[in-house]
C-alpha cells in the first residue's frame, strides 16, 4: 500500500519535472532559420574559412557577427554569399545569419531578453513595426562614423560611394537631425505600372498629365476598362509623398513629413487630397474588395487582364506576378507619377531598405564594419546578381531587360523623392499612415469625404507633431 | 495523524505542476498585462515610463477604440444567436429525427471545425470574391440586368456581416455535436409520453429537450463569447486585415496594431485589460442571467 504511494508520488514528481524542463530549454542555441548556408556550427575549430593558411593574423581572436536580414523578393541565397565573402575578407571572424521572411517575429523574442543581433537589415513600413519602434525608444546607434570610415579593401569612404541625396532624408536621418541612424540598403523606384502592350494595341498614347490622365480614363471606360486601382492602400504612402513633393517641391514635402502645423490644410496639400478624390472615381469597382493582404494580387492582376491602366507600385511587381496569366502581347510598363501643377517635372517615390545596428548591439566594431562593407563593389555585385541594388554610382548598370528600364525612370526628367515621416514618440491611438493612407478605401467607396479625410490628418499631424523631440 | 499529513503531501504533490504552470502561464502574465498597461513603454528598451490610468484616458477619447468595440459586441450577439439556434435545430433534427445518412451529416457539419481559420478565410476569399465568387454568381441569377457586382468585404456596411457569417459556418458544427451529445442522454421515455399526451415535435424541443440540456447551453454561452473574441481576431488578420478604412477592426486586433504597429505596448496593453474584465464581466453576467434551477431525469 504504502509503497505504491511513494511510486506514484515519484511518478507524479517526475511529469511534473519534466513539464517544467521544457521551459527552460532557451538561449543556448540561436536561431539560425536554416537557410545560412554557412557552417556555423564549426566555430570552435579554428580554421579559417577558405582553407588555406591564413596569411594576415588581421584580429587574432575569433569573433562571432550577429548578423539578421529581412528575407524579401530578392532571396535568402545572395545573404549566405555576402555573409562568406565577409568571412573570407575577415580571417578570424564568423558571421552567424539569421534570415527570415517574418524577421520581426524571430528576432524579437530573444531582443526583449536582452539579446541584440549586432547587425539588422530591415526596413521601415513593416507591419511589425520592428525597426520604428527601436527608433521611437532611442534604441538605434548613430551610423557617423560608419559613413566616415573607408570601405573594407577600397579606398573610398562609405559616404563618398552612397548616391548623393539617399544620406539626406528622414529615411536614414529619422530624427530629422542630420544624424544618419539607417544605411540606405535596396532602393527600388516606385510609380504606375501598365500594360505597354495595350497602349500600342489601343493606339493610346501614355498620359504625362493629369488632364491627358482623366482624359484617358474616360475613353478607355467605354471600352470597359478602369484607369487605375491600387493594391492596398499601404501603396498611397509612396503615391502621396510622390504627389506631395510634386505639388509643392521638397521643403513643403519635408515641412508634411515633420508635421508642420497647418501644413495637410494647405492649398498643396488640399491639391493632392483632390487629386486622389478624383481618382477614386476612375478606380475600378472591386478594387476596395479585395485591397487586403489576403486578396490584393488580384488587384495587381486587373493590370495583367487588361481591366484596369494604371496600379501603383515598385519594381518588385513583375517578379511578383510572374507566373500569373496575362492578356496576349503583354508587355510591362512604368512611369514616373505625372506632375501635379501644370508644366511641372514627373516625380518618383524612391522606397528603399534600411540597414541598422542596434544600441544595445555586443560587437559593435565589427558590426559597422560588416555594413560598411556593404557598399563595397564585392558585395554590391552579389546584391545585383539578385537584382537587389543598392544606392552605390554605376551598380544599376549591371542590370538587364525591363529592370534596367525601371531603374532608368529617373535619368528620364523624374525627380527622385525620398524620406517618410520623421519619427516621434509613440503616440497612443494615433497612427498616421493608417489616417493617410487607409482611408483611401472610404474615399474610394464613397463613405468619407476629403473635407473628412484631410481634417482627421490635420488632427493626427498635430498630435504627433506634440510627440516630437 | 501521521498517516493524513502524508495524505496531505501526497495531494499537494499532485497538485503542485498544475498549480505551479497555472501560477507561471496565467497568474503571472495577466498581472504584467494590468502592471504593463500603466506603462507608456514601446516594447523592447528600458525605457518604461509610468503614467498612472493615463493609457485609460486616452482610450475613452479613442473613437477607434469604440469602434473595434461595437464590432466585437455585435460580432459576439450575431454569431452567438444565429450558432446556437442552427446547431440547436440541426442537434435536435439528427439526434431526434430519423434521417438517411445522418453521420454523414455529423462529420460534414464538424468539417468546417477542424480546418485552421487560415483555410476558411481563404474559402471564404473565394465565396466572396466579387466578380467569380460563389455568392455573387448566385445571386447574379436572380439580379436580371443589375451588373454591378456586390463588395462583401468592400462595403463598409456589409463587411462586418460578411464576417460574422464565415464565423458562423465555422462553429455551427462544434455546438452542433455538443448540443447532441446531451440531447442522446435524454431518456427516451420522456418524448414517448410526451407522445402520448399529443404534444408536438416543436412542443416537446422546447418543454422537454432545451430544459434537459439547459446546463450544457449555459456553459457554451460562454463559449461564445470567448471564442468570438478570440476567432473574430483570427479571421480580422487573414480576412480583412481590418479594412476596409478600420471597419473591422476588433478588440484584439485593435491592441495587435497599437501595441506592435504603433509601437505603444502599454496602451495595447490597456485595451487588453479591457478586453479582460469585459469578457469576464460579460461571461459573469450571462451566468447570473441564465441560471435556472438544474433538472434531474
Amino acid at each position: 500500500m504504502k509503497k505504491k504511494k511513494v511510486i506514484s508520488a515519484l511518478l507524479v514528481a517526475a511529469m511534473a519535472a519534466s513539464l517544467l524542463a521544457g521551459c527552460g530549454n532557451e538561449g543556448g542555441n540561436p536561431t539560425t532559420g536554416g537557410q545560412s548556408g554557412q557552417p556555423v556550427g564549426g566555430g570552435e575549430s579554428s580554421q579559417p574559412t577558405d582553407g588555406g593558411e591564413s596569411s594576415q593574423p588581421a584580429t587574432g581572436e575569433e569573433q562571432v557577427l550577429k548578423v539578421a536580414a529581412f528575407e524579401g523578393g530578392y532571396g535568402a541565397e545572395m545573404w549566405s554569399e555576402v555573409v562568406a565573402a565577409f568571412e573570407a575578407s575577415h580571417p578570424g571572424v564568423t558571421v552567424e545569419l539569421t534570415i527570415d521572411k517574418k524577421l520581426e517575429d524571430v528576432i524579437s523574442p530573444s531582443m526583449k531578453a536582452g539579446e541584440y543581433p549586432d547587425v539588422v537589415h530591415l526596413a521601415t513600413g513593416r507591419e511589425a513595426a520592428l525597426t520604428e519602434t527601436l527608433t521611437k525608444e532611442n534604441a538605434l546607434l548613430p551610423l557617423t562614423d560608419v559613413l566616415e570610415m573607408n570601405v573594407p579593401g577600397e579606398n573610398v569612404k562609405v559616404k563618398d560611394k552612397i548616391i548623393p541625396g539617399f544620406l539626406d532624408t528622414l529615411a536614414t536621418n529619422p530624427y530629422g537631425d542630420g544624424v544618419t541612424y539607417y544605411a540606405p540598403m535596396f532602393y527600388s523606384p516606385c510609380g504606375l505600372f501598365y500594360n505597354a502592350g495595350l497602349f500600342k494595341e489601343k493606339g493610346w498614347d501614355v498620359p504625362t498629365t493629369w488632364e491627358e490622365m482623366w482624359a484617358l480614363g474616360d475613353k478607355a471606360a467605354e471600352d470597359g476598362i478602369a484607369l487605375f486601382t491600387y493594391p492596398t492602400t499601404g501603396y498611397f504612402d509612396a503615391f502621396t509623398y510622390a504627389t506631395l513633393s510634386s505639388a509643392g517641391g521638397s521643403d513643403f514635402f519635408n515641412s508634411c513629413m515633420t508635421y508642420e502645423d497647418g501644413i495637410w490644410e494647405s492649398e498643396n496639400a488640399t491639391k493632392v487630397f483632390n487629386l486622389i478624390e478624383q481618382l477614386g472615381k476612375y478606380t475600378e469597382a472591386t478594387t476596395v474588395a479585395n485591397a487586403n493582404n489576403d486578396n490584393f494580387t488580384k488587384n495587381q492582376q486587373l493590370i495583367l487582364d487588361n481591366k484596369a491602366i494604371f496600379c501603383p507600385n515598385g519594381t518588385w511587381l513583375p517578379g511578383e506576378m510572374k507566373d500569373a496569366p496575362r492578356a496576349d502581347g503583354f508587355e510591362w510598363g512604368f512611369m514616373a507619377i505625372p506632375a501635379v501643377n501644370a508644366g511641372g517635372a514627373g516625380c518618383s517615390f524612391c522606397w528603399f531598405e534600411q540597414m541598422w545596428i542596434p544600441a544595445a548591439a555586443q560587437n559593435q566594431d565589427l558590426a559597422k564594419e560588416f555594413v560598411a562593407y556593404m557598399y563595397s563593389d564585392e558585395a554590391a555585385q552579389i546584391f545585383a546578381k539578385s537584382t537587389a541594388i543598392q544606392p552605390i554610382a554605376g551598380v544599376s548598370n549591371y542590370l538587364e531587360g525591363d529592370n534596367k528600364m525601371f531603374y532608368s525612370i529617373y535619368d528620364n526628367g523624374a525627380t527622385a523623392v525620398m524620406g517618410g515621416f520623421a519619427s516621434t514618440a509613440p503616440v497612443e491611438g494615433v497612427n498616421m499612415l493608417d489616417v493617410l493612407c487607409g482611408t483611401v478605401n472610404s474615399i474610394v467607396s464613397g463613405d468619407k469625404t476629403v473635407a473628412e479625410w484631410q481634417a482627421a490628418v490635420e488632427s493626427a499631424s498635430d498630435k504627433l507633431r506634440a510627440a516630437m523631440e | 495523524m501521521k498517516r493524513g499529513r502524508a495524505r496531505s503531501v501526497f495531494i499537494g504533490i499532485c497538485v503542485a505542476p498544475a498549480v505551479i504552470l497555472f501560477i507561471i502561464f496565467m497568474l503571472i502574465p495577466t498581472i504584467n498585462v494590468f502592471k504593463m498597461s500603466l506603462y507608456k513603454w514601446g516594447g523592447y528598451s528600458n525605457n518604461k515610463t509610468f503614467v498612472g490610468l493615463n493609457n485609460f484616458k486616452i482610450l475613452m477619447e479613442d473613437m477607434n477604440f469604440f469602434r473595434s468595440f461595437q464590432n466585437t459586441i455585435l460580432l459576439i450577439i450575431i454569431v452567438t444567436i444565429v450558432t446556437m439556434a442552427l446547431s440547436l435545430i440541426f442537434a435536435a433534427i439528427l439526434s431526434r429525427e430519423e434521417i438517411k445518412g445522418q453521420n454523414f451529416y455529423r462529420i460534414v457539419f464538424y468539417i468546417p471545425n477542424i480546418l485552421s481559420v487560415v483555410v476558411i478565410s481563404a474559402i471564404f476569399s473565394a465565396i466572396y470574391d466579387p466578380n467569380n465568387g460563389l455568392l455573387n454568381s448566385i445571386i447574379g441569377i436572380f439580379r436580371g440586368s443589375d451588373k454591378t457586382p456586390i463588395l462583401w468585404l468592400g462595403d463598409q456596411k456589409l463587411v462586418i456581416y460578411s464576417l460574422a457569417i464565415a464565423m458562423i459556418w465555422q462553429a455551427i458544427g462544434y455546438y452542433m455535436v455538443m448540443y447532441m451529445a446531451s440531447m442522446a442522454s435524454v431518456p427516451q421515455s420522456l418524448y414517448e409520453s410526451a407522445n402520448l399526451e399529443g404534444a408536438g415535435r416543436v412542443q416537446q424541443f422546447f418543454s422537454i429537450t432545451l430544459p434537459l440540456i439547459w446546463t450544457n447551453v449555459r456553459t457554451t454561452l460562454t463559449f461564445f463569447v470567448i471564442s468570438s473574441i478570440n476567432l473574430s481576431f483570427l479571421f480580422v488578420k487573414a480576412l480583412t486585415g481590418g479594412g476596409p478604412d478600420g471597419s473591422t477592426e476588433v478588440f484584439l486586433s485593435y491592441m495587435y496594431k497599437q501595441a506592435y504597429t504603433n509601437s505603444s505596448y502599454g496602451y495595447g496593453m490597456a485595451v487588453g485589460v479591457v478586453v479582460f474584465l469585459f469578457s469576464f464581466g460579460l461571461s459573469a453576467l450571462i451566468n447570473f442571467v441564465t441560471k435556472r434551477e438544474p433538472l434531474e431525469f
